[in-house]
């Protein structure tokens, strides 16, 4: 389990990732041929790598995408130190913020 | 039968999406087309007439007046809308709507398509299917027409957050449950498309659904009748924080080209010029505001470091991870925070501490870094942070 971040990277065996998400075609990679796992918002910082492998991204940002690094590779970002992870497969989780329910606005 | 070459369901539910929150202008021919496609589909003559309206809660009044509840909106004081809608609908001559014929044209064949695709799926792929396509553009789709179907009935209340609270009588909240109910009665276009992504990857767009499918390419809500047809216009604004929720601070969230708007701070309504209002705030403004969901946004704008500085808060645990905070408010759950710092220092050395909101319940900071990233406490041991 590695932290960049706002990004959570975790390792996870081959046969758990689902078929249809092995199915997803390769997110794009920007122009200097990178996979972005998150572009910041305010920022335009990003967790990239360069290496070889595959990032796939289901529509829904809640959902978290999956990355293959089938030699490993060096995640790095413009405020946070590089990570070298070893080559497998990963889950990668945003930070998420807790939203309450509904509650009950003040009646009239 | 489903029918046609089926593409790759990510770019059917993207293309879905995007027409989903699409904005600008109908393309009004191609709209009109696709309504005549479902009617002759549906075995009716094309309407006679298209009436076209700049936004959902426009149709809503005309179509409650068409349901001949036009006396009511009157006995509840609704004298600007309900002219308007007098004014839409007579441009049309001595043309009668006619009946809805939503069943015909909508309800059914989409039921029938849902109930052989279900089928053929059978009980354990089906809930895969949907959960692929349009589940996963259902819960954006749906609380936006939510909030619009709600702010359709506010019309004749004026309930909404941005009007001052008025006295809501018997007649006006009668007349706010016929313009929700009124809009019951739409095609929601493109608002359909969590269904009709999931129709689309089953190849069953082909069928009787096409017309319906082209409408919402092309348009907004809209009322089949036999003669006439409403039709509206899209959003000409929307704007959405990542999950998807309603956000802007410096205008409406949601607006259609007639100034039906919605302002919205990270989905939670607010009322028109709230967050430029809150340029003086104080902790003691925030914690006397009575409702819950515009105190959350004004602390959410003032800083939740700031309101913890300058009201004493004491931490409620601290570890390796983290800080925990908490805020008590009356009648609310507490605010419980997690204040993290960055691994990595700043270039001038410092570590920048940042704080997230987590469940109430939460203990421990550890507790509540790992549900940030939706882990286990036990298991969230990250073996290089930075």
């Amino acid at each position: 389990m590695y932290r960049q971040g706002d990004v959570l990277i975790l390792p996870v065996p081959e046969e758990t990732v689902p078929r249809s998400v092995r199915e997803l075609p390769p997110s794009p990679r920007d122009g200097r041929g990178r996979m972005v796992l998150a572009l910041g918002e305010a920022t335009g910082h990003a967790h990239a790598l360069a290496a070889p492998g595959t990032l796939l991204r289901t529509p829904d940002p809640l959902v978290p995408d999956h990355l293959h690094l089938p030699s490993g590779g060096r995640l790095v970002h413009e405020e946070h130190a590089a990570i070298t992870l070893p080559k497998g497969w990963y889950r990668v989780v945003r930070q998420r913020e807790y939203v309450p329910g509904s509650v009950r606005v003040v009646a009239d | 039968m489903p029918t046609g070459t089926v593409r790759e369901t990510h770019f059917v539910v993207g293309d879905w999406q995007a027409a989903g929150f699409a904005t600008g202008p109908a393309d009004r021919a191609r709209a009109e087309a696709g309504v005549a496609a479902a009617y002759a589909s549906a075995g009716l003559k094309p309407p006679e007439r298209y009436l076209w309206v700049p936004s959902p809660a426009r149709g809503a009044v005309a179509a409650a007046v068409i349901a001949g509840h036009g006396e009511a909106l009157e006995a509840a004081g609704l004298d600007d809308l309900l002219e308007q809608a007098r004014t839409d609908l007579t441009d049309l001559g001595d043309l009668t709507a006619g009946p809805s014929v939503l069943t015909d044209v909508r309800t059914r064949p989409w039921e029938a398509e849902r109930a052989a695709a279900c089928s053929e799926q059978g009980p354990e792929q089906w809930p895969r299917t949907w959960a692929d396509t349009g589940g996963l553009l259902w819960d954006q789709v749906q609380s936006l027409v939510a909030r619009v179907r709600g702010a359709c009935g506010e019309q004749a209340t004026g309930r909404s957050l941005g009007a001052r609270r008025r006295r809501s009588t018997r007649e006006k909240r009668e007349a706010e449950a016929l313009l929700r109910a009124a809009t019951l009665d739409a095609v929601l276009g493109q608002h359909d498309a969590p269904w009709l992504a999931l129709f689309e990857s089953l190849g069953r767009l082909d069928g009787p659904l096409t017309g319906l499918a082209e409408v919402a390419r092309s348009a907004g809500w809209w009322w089949p009748y036999e003669r006439l047809v409403i039709l509206s216009e899209r959003p000409s604004e929307l704007y959405r924080d990542e999950p998807g929720r309603l956000h802007r601070a410096d205008g409406p969230a949601l607006a259609y080209p007639d100034g039906f708007a919605l302002h919205a701070w990270r989905g939670m309504p607010i009322p028109a010029g709230f967050v430029a209002s809150l340029k003086n705030l104080t902790p003691d403004r925030i914690s006397s505001e009575q409702n819950a969901e515009l105190r959350r946004v004004m602390l959410e704008i003032f800083g939740y470091d700031r309101y913890l500085a300058e009201t004493g808060a004491r931490p409620l645990h601290r570890d390796e991870t983290g800080v925990l905070w908490s805020i008590e408010l009356p009648g609310d759950e507490p605010v419980v925070m997690v204040e993290v710092v960055n691994s990595t220092p700043e270039p001038d050395g410092t570590h920048r501490t940042y704080y997230l909101r987590v469940p109430p319940d939460t203990r421990t900071a550890r507790a509540g870094v790992a549900w940030t990233f939706g882990v286990d406490e036990a298991d969230y041991h990250p073996e290089k942070q930075t």
